[in-house]
């Protein structure tokens, strides 16, 4: 076998010089040592540092003499077996023997001393770092971003900003704002969205009731400051503290607007108050505030008083009456009424409605509706008209002439006194007896006149008014200056003064009626007006408090159908704040109905 | 061991039995346990609390769990101030690191319960989603210590990464050599192998080990039906044993992608986390 060793050096100039010799032997040894077939003066090279012997099949072995090794491609070892052809490149320290063999010629091993190079360049490759920007500079530019365009930016746009009157449709002028939203604002401010220094006036400033009240310049106060300064219970510990903190952080402190009303809580609408606002002042408040006319209240299911109604207690007088549902209550609205009979299901009124059913719309028997119109949103009830409701059955109509039906004017006794003492076709007595007038002259024919003494007529009036009368049947006869009259009717739409009462949402067997704890069947007008015993208008048929709490507790109750905080029925703002307007009657004069009655 | 005086046995075995324990079990799970109760806490006490209307970062709960969650943020993030910093005072490192971890992964709950479950497109939920980046890429991280070092030793096969670049220097060298007596076109591959640079590697492409642009493996498809032909069958092997030693190479740079990761999430993401913070803070107070 032989070897064909070729050396490459350079010169300080960088020139190549290549030497090679020929060894035409089987094995060679490799060391410092200068005997060595090869030859590498580098001091970490053993003096006899390895040997290449020949293996079988054309392969070779190298293998270290010492304990010391060399690497193979790169890779460290004492010993190893390659295939000259194949080509394979040994390292002794910092020379490299490149071995390879073209064929069948020498084995040819190539003898370079590599530079120095840093050893760490290699090792830097292998770590992410060298594929991604730094973290420092990824953190700095993504400190500068951050902070650029969540603080820097809105706030130097509100600082710059021209102070103006908040427009509730126009944005505001701060740039980036919108990303210190914590919510969206309810439906009512929802115009707000985009205009955050409507509210938020001043920086580090927070919300100000006046700021509130550049809107709701309408809003009074709930009482005078100093009684709700004086009904405001003692707050707890933990209040207190709380209220001391939020002060030093600059809120304006209990009863602002704010403390009731939180914003941005969501689309929709604003969340109602909670009922610790109100019993705050009004849990207990008799003993703080002692000329107080209120009851105590802090909770609809555990300590709220008793309902109270306002009604027309004296007859024909426009004076109204509170009191509570617990006290007798008589109704003196001026009409004899009887629900239950005309709510019976059989008898006279039943038998009546079921003879004009198809006219009016009455079932077999009548029914709350056929009187009590809802009005338009459903809320309340309209005024009951004698015209719509009572008079299909108790008419008013007192002559006929061909065709027509006359009726007297319901509402003014004056003009049904002149209406009937004018009237020239009452049967009066006959001038003449036993002779009839012929043709269109005879009576109630078209040219038939009553010439004799209208006395009937004023007998009528004065029957018509007595208490078993036309009139008298509904309403209370009384005299005025000297003349048979009736007491004024006085109706009430709404019996509650400080809360409402939204039928629309209960009624229509809208929701289920609720028995000893379980859902039963519908609710209807009876399960809670009890009209259907009540023998006399003077009885108040509005519920107490008990039936209400069948479904509505107070807000925390978890075992109520319908938990319910104060701003259910209450409002804190005296006037725009929600109350529905009291429903007015339109009539001045409530007055008697008559029926003709011939004498 | 026997030649240490005997009154200092109980404290050579505590500083042997702290030296083998995972920073993860340090002290029986002290940071585990301490982590659990205030988590637990926070839970418990968000039902019990009653706050009007709803819970939300803007009650005096969600200010108390906002306040509490700052600083803790704050204190995690020093992490990087005190291991950079040798020192036996302040806790051992291994105690803080402890306390970092699992302090890190109560934020999730201390930091979500302050939101009271309301996120928005704004400043605030940015920096709680920063605040789950940065604990998620935690986590990533401490799973990826456990099960990859395992791996990364097993595919080096006794070398260093110098060797690997060595040997593939080495074998570059040979290829120079054996592919003189190639004709034009098989040469101009072997040149475009050869000036792959291994390292010259992207991001995805060092996390997926994927390299579907390697020039080595187009070379070595070159030289498909060139057999018979000596000095191509050499230059063939030799690009052989070439993709052996990048796929080792890449394998190593895979290991070490997934390995490191998450660092370049969890720190940047952690300054960026504490720079939305002083967003959320003052954007609050600004339009208080």
């Amino acid at each position: 076998m032989a070897f064909l060793i070729r050396t490459i050096d350079f010169t300080a100039t960088g020139r190549e010089i290549v030497r090679d010799r020929e060894l035409a032997q089987d094995s060679l040894t490799i060391g410092r040592a200068a005997e060595n077939d090869i030859h590498l003066p580098d001091l970490a090279v053993e003096q006899q540092h390895a040997r290449i012997d020949p293996a079988t099949g054309g392969q070779l072995t190298a293998e270290a003499v010492g304990t010391l090794g060399f690497t193979v491609d790169g890779r460290t070892t004492t010993s190893a077996t390659f295939k000259p052809q194949e080509g394979v490149e040994l390292g002794f320290a910092s020379y490299r023997l490149a071995v390879t063999q073209d064929g069948d010629g020498p084995v040819t091993i190539v003898i370079t001393q590599k530079e120095d190079k840093p050893a760490t360049d290699a090792a830097k490759g292998f770590e992410l770092a060298s594929a991604l920007p730094s973290k420092r500079a990824m953190a700095w530019a993504g400190l500068i971003a951050v902070l650029l365009a969540f603080l820097a930016v809105p706030i130097y746009t509100n600082l710059t900003r021209e102070r103006v009157e908040p427009d509730y449709k126009k944005p505001g002028q701060t740039i980036m704002d919108a990303s210190w939203s914590t919510g969206d604002l309810s439906v009512k401010h929802h115009g707000l969205e985009d205009n955050c220094e409507a509210c938020h006036v001043d920086a580090f400033v927070s919300v100000r009731d006046e700021t509130c009240l550049t809107c709701h310049e309408k809003i009074d106060d709930h009482a005078k400051i100093d009684r709700q300064l004086t009904s405001r219970g003692p707050m707890s510990r933990g209040d207190q503290f709380l209220w001391a903190v939020a002060e030093t952080f600059g809120k304006e402190g209990p009863g602002n607007c704010t403390t009731c009303h939180t914003e941005h809580e969501g689309a929709g609408r604003m969340e109602p108050t909670p009922q610790k606002f109100c019993a705050e002042c009004h849990d207990g408040m008799d003993t703080r505030l002692k000329d107080t006319q209120l009851a105590n209240a802090a909770d609809f299911g555990t300590a709220h008083p008793q309902l109270s109604a306002v009604f027309y207690g004296e007859l024909g007088s426009k004076k109204t009456t509170r009191l509570s549902l617990d006290k007798p209550i008589v109704e003196q609205n001026g009409l004899k009424f009887p629900h239950e009979l005309h709510l019976r299901k059989t008898g006279g009124v039943a038998r009546m409605a079921g003879n004009i059913g198809s006219k009016r719309d009455y079932g077999p028997a009548l029914e709350c509706k056929d009187c009590h119109e809802p009005t338009a949103d459903r809320y309340g009830f309209k005024p009951v008209e004698m015209e719509e409701a009572c008079e299909a059955c108790h008419s008013l109509v007192y002559d006929k002439v061909g065709d027509t039906f006359r009726t007297l004017r319901h509402g003014d006794v004056d003009q049904m006194r002149a209406d009937l003492a004018a009237m020239d076709r009452a049967p009066r007595r006959p001038i003449t007896t036993g002779r009839q007038r012929p043709g269109d002259y005879a009576q109630g024919q078209r040219f038939y006149q009553d010439f004799g003494r209208p006395s009937r007529n004023y007998i009528g009036i004065n029957q018509a008014l007595s208490p078993k009368g036309v009139c008298g049947e509904c309403h209370i006869p009384t005299t005025r200056g000297g003349r048979a009259d009736v007491v004024p009717v006085y109706l009430n739409q709404s019996f509650l003064k400080h809360s409402w009462f939204d039928h629309k949402s209960h009624g229509d067997a809208a929701f289920e009626k609720i028995e000893g704890g379980q859902r039963q069947g519908e609710e209807t007008c009876i399960s809670c007006h009890a009209a259907d015993v009540s023998k006399t208008s003077e009885d108040l048929l509005m519920p107490k408090i008990a039936e209400c709490r069948d479904c509505h507790l107070g807000e925390k109750a978890r075992q109520a159908p319908v938990p319910s905080s104060c701003a259910m029925c209450h409002s804190y703002h005296p006037k725009p704040g929600g109350v529905p307007e009291r429903r007015k009657d339109a009539r001045d004069k409530q007055v008697a109905m008559i029926t003709r009655k011939t004498g | 061991m026997a030649s240490l005086p005997k009154a200092n046995f109980a404290f050579h075995d505590r500083r042997r039995d702290t030296d083998h324990e995972s920073f993860l079990a340090h002290r029986g799970f002290r940071w585990l346990k301490i982590a659990t109760v205030l988590m637990l806490t926070v839970v418990v006490s968000y039902f019990l609390v009653d706050v009007e209307p709803r819970h939300n970062g803007g009650t005096w709960y969600g200010y108390t769990l906002g306040t509490i969650g700052l600083l803790l943020i704050l204190w995690l993030s020093l992490l990087g101030v005190r291991k950079r910093k040798m020192s036996e005072k302040y806790f051992s490192l291994k105690g803080w690191t402890s306390a970092h971890v699992y302090l890190g992964l109560a934020l999730i709950v201390i930091g979500t319960w302050h939101t009271g479950f309301q996120l928005g497109w704004n400043v605030h939920t940015l920096a709680w989603a920063l605040m789950m980046l940065v604990i998620l890429s935690g986590i990533y991280g401490i799973v990826v210590y456990s099960v990859l070092p395992r791996s990364l030793s097993n595919n080096r096969r006794e070398m260093t990464r110098e060797q690997m670049v060595d040997g593939l220097d080495a074998l570059d060298r040979q290829l120079e050599t054996a592919a003189q007596p190639l004709d034009r076109h098989l040469a101009d591959v072997v040149i475009a192998a050869l000036d792959q640079d291994v390292f010259k590697a992207g991001f995805l492409a060092r996390l997926t080990g994927k390299y579907p642009r390697c020039a080595t493996r187009k070379a070595l498809r070159a030289f498909d039906g060139t057999g018979g032909d000596e000095a191509a069958d050499k230059v063939r092997s030799l690009l052989a044993r070439r993709q052996a030693q990048l796929d080792q190479i890449r394998r190593h740079m895979r290991y070490k992608a997934l390995l490191e990761v998450w660092l370049f999430i969890h720190i940047p993401a952690t300054i960026l986390l504490i720079a939305a913070l002083t967003a959320h803070v003052v954007s609050v107070f600004y339009y208080w």
